[in-house]
């Protein structure tokens, strides 16, 4: 059993494989994140392969001091920003239900998700900061090098986007919502 | 862990996705396709060599020493001493007389006024009264 380290090596020296063993544990964690971004499940798993082949083409440009983790989503926030289409994200709620690749993929039930809302009142930088902090676990240090942001944006704008939701939140109890 | 933090990974938990064979496939296939390119190294600046640190260093210590013989051997010019005159003669002569006059005039007047509507008001009061 190799460790990430000799993955990384491996992956460096034009292993394949080796990059296939390296990134398995992070493919479902980023096409749920795509997920959240894209316009299409379809389009949530072109991202997901077009991350993995920039990941593996630009291997040997990856520098050590950051988290494996890091560096990759910072590649996948990309891709998503370039499959896009704009004018999906400027309709936001008024889009159809049916086609929203994260509705779909909410586990039938009446709750809501508190997801859906932070997609509608959060803009695509501190969505994605909120999601590396609460999802997936990542430290302040680390969202802002997988944003391209100084650590006091990160903080500030994890603060904005928390109280945002729990506004969100708030309301919901009162209006006798039910998350999660 | 606060509510809200607590909701956002259960939520975030209950986003269904799985990695289909298919795209598992697809990924494996596309990377064997990719060569990882070489690392972009950082070109290092050029080196410049000894000669020119100590060349532009004496250039600077001459610059410097011929800008202070310059100022030292500049003759201090002193400025000419102005004519003496008599300041008195050049400050306008003010008719404070004629000033006085024009701004207590109007005044004097108001006063008068004042004081009559005084008197006649108390005599209005003394008749009111019966005195």
């Amino acid at each position: 059993m190799r460790t990430e380290r000799q993955r990384v090596s491996a992956a460096q020296a034009g292993s394949a494989d080796a990059f296939g063993e390296l990134v398995r544990d992070y493919r479902h964690g980023l096409l749920r994140f795509l997920l959240t971004r894209c316009a299409s499940y379809a389009d949530a798993e072109d991202a997901l392969q077009d991350t993995m082949m920039s990941a593996f083409r630009y291997i040997r440009s990856y520098d050590e001091r950051w988290r494996f983790s890091t560096w990759l989503y910072r590649i996948a926030i990309r891709n998503a920003a370039k499959l896009r289409v704009p004018e999906v994200v400027e309709l936001g709620d008024l889009r159809d239900e049916e086609s929203d690749p994260l509705l779909q993929c909410i586990a039938d039930s009446d709750a809501e998700n508190l997801w859906i809302n932070a997609r509608r009142l959060l803009n695509d930088e501190v969505f994605a900061a909120m999601w590396l902090r609460y999802a997936e676990d990542m430290s302040v240090k680390d969202i802002s090098r997988a944003l391209d942001r100084s650590p006091s944006w990160t903080k500030v704008n994890l603060l904005r986007g928390r109280k945002a939701l729990d506004v969100e939140l708030n309301n919901a109890v009162n209006q006798g919502k039910a998350y999660g | 862990m606060d509510k809200l933090s607590r909701q956002l990974r259960q939520d975030a938990e209950k986003i269904e996705v799985r990695v289909s064979d298919e795209l598992d496939h697809r990924i494996a296939a596309s990377l064997r396709s990719v060569t990882p390119e070489a690392e972009i190294v950082a070109v290092p600046k050029s080196q410049r060599p000894a000669l020119f640190w100590w060349a532009s260093s004496l250039t600077g210590i001459a610059a410097a020493v011929a800008v202070i013989v310059i100022v030292n051997t500049q003759q201090a010019v002193k400025p000419a001493a102005p004519a003496p005159t008599s300041i008195v003669a050049a400050v306008p002569i003010i008719d404070w007389e004629t000033e006085t006059a024009m701004l207590a005039g109007p005044l004097q007047q108001e006063l008068d006024a004042l004081q009559s509507d005084i008197k006649r008001a108390e005599r209005k009061v003394r008749s009111d009264i019966g005195l």
